[in-house]
């Protein structure tokens, strides 16, 4: 059968020794960048990209995905630990896994989480096998009209559906969509805000970008937030992360809900692994016969989010590999990294280039397993990586990210754009403005332009082809619904703000007075 | 004074700094102003080894894509004329300057044409299940419906050839820019549009298994891969002959004798079995040309292009 042949082509490019060393080095820089809290995944793709240039863009992918998965194994180490999240995507898992820590169950939170993070990512991985290419097969009916209308959808519901201020999300992604237009336009030839600079012919580097807004503001941010970490070590001994039958057997259930909530958030646009894990934690608090454990160390609160984050990392390929739109940052810079080298992505890919694709599915297998057996020994060297100190840490990343700018393109002009992008990072930061839509208006603005001005020429100037296509008018109508969802949803927690608020008025001793 | 012993150095051959039996003196960069593993990039590719091996110095290939590949073509132009710089580039070359008018270059001006190396051929092709079988019949409904063209960018040679075929046989086509063949394939494949001048490998699979058919190939005459599909010249069109070559440039101001010497070193590359045996099923005819043919070459289709992009209004 086509099926098998395909997924024994997969493991045949996966399991090469050139590509499973890319995977595990990846999912090990990935567990490690994972771990420190204040390095996120995205800044960890930008700055390790460069590395790949001179590897075959399958290998590339395998690597940089194995970075991706690698991180929210690693994020939860920190937010058990430390009680501060490795990765956004990991936060919710602070609420449970720290107390835990507290009372000296550290080693069966981090190995728990472990299990859950694997057996989430299988579920996310067979579904993705199951369905990239049934997407792919309808994806002939996606003409210039659908792709706008999907990424729209995806730059709304990426502003408006993420934690913090809708409008903060909104003017971010607007701004994304602004720096991406400038350089050379496709349709005309005409060169917008390149200011005469050659350099700037092709547009800004989204590497320069993503590695100042996301990378250098980081760390500017960190230095003056992070601590080392102060761990007991009696905690983490292997005899002591053994987890009681009582804890499995109550981990079966969040971990298969969880898994069931990720696969599906991962492949919205605009959600991903950290609404994910937050609305799976929410559900098992929810129908759990015992809430009130939750926040008190109940195994159940680490278990579904992290199944969740984990599911949703794998699932979040299948919009970006079958029909190349990308639903979140981290998946819009997957599909720079394709296009930098050369590989269309769209639904092509998986008949024209089967070996990438299997090749990077199976992989993930591959990943998975090695971050599984990595952990579970590892979990100690892990912790002590937290207490590197930050003055030497921060600065060789800091000259990691340099270098890699420059080589990117072997230009100047690149390392002085880190430079202003990641002191515009470091004023959204102060600012509280989010700069995952800022990457993402970049990188789906210019294909939005692009595909709404063919369009435009496909109906002969008629705007009425967006709400005449079957497709393209329900994403149009999901698009409007996400919106007046995100107004609504903002008022209404408004309120309950202002609500709470009022509240303290009355009672101001309640909240001040130590209990 | 400085100067009249610089002049006289100049007048007896002191200062030329390398004769042209020396070249290379160090490792040459060849500038590809494409994508890694696209038609020309592996064409270059194939090639470097013989160059590499004729001259002893390593080859480096530097893939600068971008701005309709004038970008990588901006860098050469800048680069200093001693031939250890060099561009391999298409017909791209002729047409990109017709419809960019504010490139930082003069094409005629800042180029050493050294070589064309070769051509691959265009097919005009449609959708396997699409309304007609022939291009009268294409020609002939476009004027009650008017249809659509897919190119693979603005400015790209298929763009030309397209505006060209619309210009000679007064079909009603508007034309759709895509990025690159593969999402050009893709809108035939989706019928979202009707036509597109696609080279073999570009249309690749689709061609052989009938989702995609061809109506005719753009040129002369017919060729070796399609032998039943007739020539735009059959049908006629006899100024449909237009190819997609691949040129070899330095900039200008390199010594003639270097770029005679790096042109018949190609010419002798291109040569190899070995080498023929490779690129030959990619569908490349090869040539062997004279710098100063291809320079004259080149001028003419500067000059015809950018008639054909203001008579058809899409030059600035």
């Amino acid at each position: 059968m086509d099926f098998f042949s395909n997924i024994g082509l997969g493991f045949s490019v996966a399991l090469s020794l050139t590509n499973i060393f890319y995977c595990f080095l990846g999912a090990l820089l990935g567990t490690l960048v994972g771990v420190i809290p204040g390095l996120g995944v995205l800044a960890a793709i930008s700055m390790l990209f460069p590395l790949t240039f001179h590897l075959e863009p399958t290998t590339a992918l395998i690597m940089l995905a194995g970075i991706w998965y690698g991180t929210t194994y690693g994020g939860s180490t920190a937010s058990i630990l430390l009680n501060l999240p490795g990765t956004p995507a990991n936060a919710v898992t602070c609420l449970d896994g720290y107390p835990m820590a507290k009372q000296g169950r550290g080693g069966v939170a981090l190995f728990m989480t472990t299990v859950a993070s694997f057996f989430g990512a299988s579920f996310g991985i067979i579904l993705l096998t199951l369905f990239t290419p049934i997407i792919a097969e309808y994806a002939l009916q996606f003409g210039s009209a659908e792709y706008f209308a999907l990424m729209l959808m995806g730059l709304v519901a990426a502003s408006t559906i993420s934690e913090g201020s809708a409008i903060k999300g909104l003017a971010m992604v607007v701004l994304g969509i602004i720096i991406g237009l400038v350089g050379m336009d496709t349709q005309s030839a005409t060169v917008r805000f390149s200011f005469g600079i050659l350099g700037l012919l092709e547009g800004v580097s989204l590497i320069a970008l993503a590695m100042g807004v996301f990378g250098v503001a980081e760390i500017i941010m960190s230095v003056r937030r992070v601590k080392t970490a102060d761990i007991d070590p009696e905690s983490l001994k292997l005899k002591a992360i053994k987890p009681s039958r009582d804890e499995m057997r109550r981990s079966w259930f969040p971990m298969l809900r969880g898994s069931s909530m990720g696969s599906f958030f991962g492949t919205l646009p605009g959600t991903g692994p950290s609404i994910a894990a937050f609305l799976s934690y929410a559900i098992e608090k929810r129908i759990s016969r015992t809430p009130e454990r939750f926040g008190k160390g109940a195994i159940e609160g680490i278990m579904a989010p992290e199944a969740a984050n984990n599911a949703a990392d794998q699932t979040a390929f299948i919009p970006t590999l079958s029909l190349g739109v990308p639903g979140s940052a981290t998946m819009a810079l997957m599909l720079g990294v394709l296009m930098i080298h050369g590989v269309a992505p769209g639904p092509n890919l998986i008949s024209s280039q089967p070996e990438l694709f299997w090749g990077l599915i199976m992989s993930f297998w591959v990943g998975n397993l090695i971050l599984l057996l990595l952990n579970i020994p590892l979990i100690g060297v892990w912790v002590r990586m937290l207490t590197i100190p930050y003055h030497i840490l921060f600065p060789a990343v800091l000259a990691f990210i340099c270098i890699g700018a420059f080589t990117s393109g072997f230009s100047p002009l690149n390392v002085w754009m880190v430079f202003a992008f990641g002191v515009l990072g470091y004023l959204m930061r102060i600012f509280h403005f989010p700069g995952a839509p800022l990457l993402l208006g970049f990188v789906l603005g210019p294909l939005m332009e692009e595909h709404f001005r063919r369009a435009m020429v496909l109906s002969r100037g008629d705007f009425m082809t967006f709400f005449e296509r079957p497709i393209s008018a329900t994403i149009m109508a999901l698009t409007g619904l996400v919106l007046i969802w995100g107004v609504v949803s903002a008022e209404r927690s408004r309120k309950r703000q202002l609500l709470s608020e009022g509240e303290v008025d009355h009672t101001p001793e309640a909240t001040d007075r130590p209990t | 004074m400085k100067s009249i012993l610089t002049a006289a150095a100049v007048a007896l051959g002191l200062a030329q700094p390398l004769a042209a039996q020396d070249f290379p003196t160090g490792p040459v960069t060849i500038i590809v102003p494409y994508s890694p593993s696209g038609n020309t990039d592996v064409f270059t590719r194939h090639l470097a080894p013989y160059l590499e091996e004729k001259w002893g110095q390593p080859i480096v290939i530097d893939n600068r894509p971008g701005g309709g590949s004038m970008v990588g073509t901006a860098i050469v132009a800048q680069a200093e004329p001693d031939g250890h710089t060099l561009l391999v580039t298409t017909s791209a070359f002729v047409t990109a300057p017709a419809i960019q008018t504010s490139l930082p270059f003069d094409s005629r001006e800042a180029f050493a044409p050294v070589a064309n190396v070769g051509h691959v051929s265009y097919v005009l092709v449609t959708n396997g299940d699409s309304g007609f079988d022939t291009l009268e019949d294409f020609i002939a409904q476009s004027k009650d419906a008017p249809k659509f063209a897919a190119t693979a960018g603005l400015g790209t040679t298929t763009h030309f050839a397209i505006e060209k075929f619309i210009a000679d046989s007064g079909a009603d086509v508007d034309v759709v820019h895509f990025k690159g063949g593969g999402p050009a394939v893709v809108s035939i494949l989706s019928k979202e549009t009707d036509i597109y001048g696609s080279s073999i490998s570009s249309a690749g699979e689709n061609l052989k298994t009938g989702k995609v058919k061809a109506l005719a190939v753009l040129g002369n005459e017919r060729i070796d891969a399609l032998p039943d599909v007739p020539s735009t010249a059959e049908l006629g069109f006899p100024d449909l002959e237009i190819k997609q070559w691949v040129g070899m440039f330095a900039p200008a101001g390199t010594d003639p004798a270097i770029v005679a010497k790096i042109n018949a070193d190609v010419n002798e590359a291109l040569q190899t079995p070995e080498f023929v045996a490779t690129v030959t099923p990619l569908d490349w005819t090869l040539f062997q040309s004279t710098p100063e043919g291809f320079a004259q070459q080149v001028d003419e289709e500067l000059t015809k292009w950018k008639a054909l992009a203001v008579s058809q209004g899409i030059s600035k």
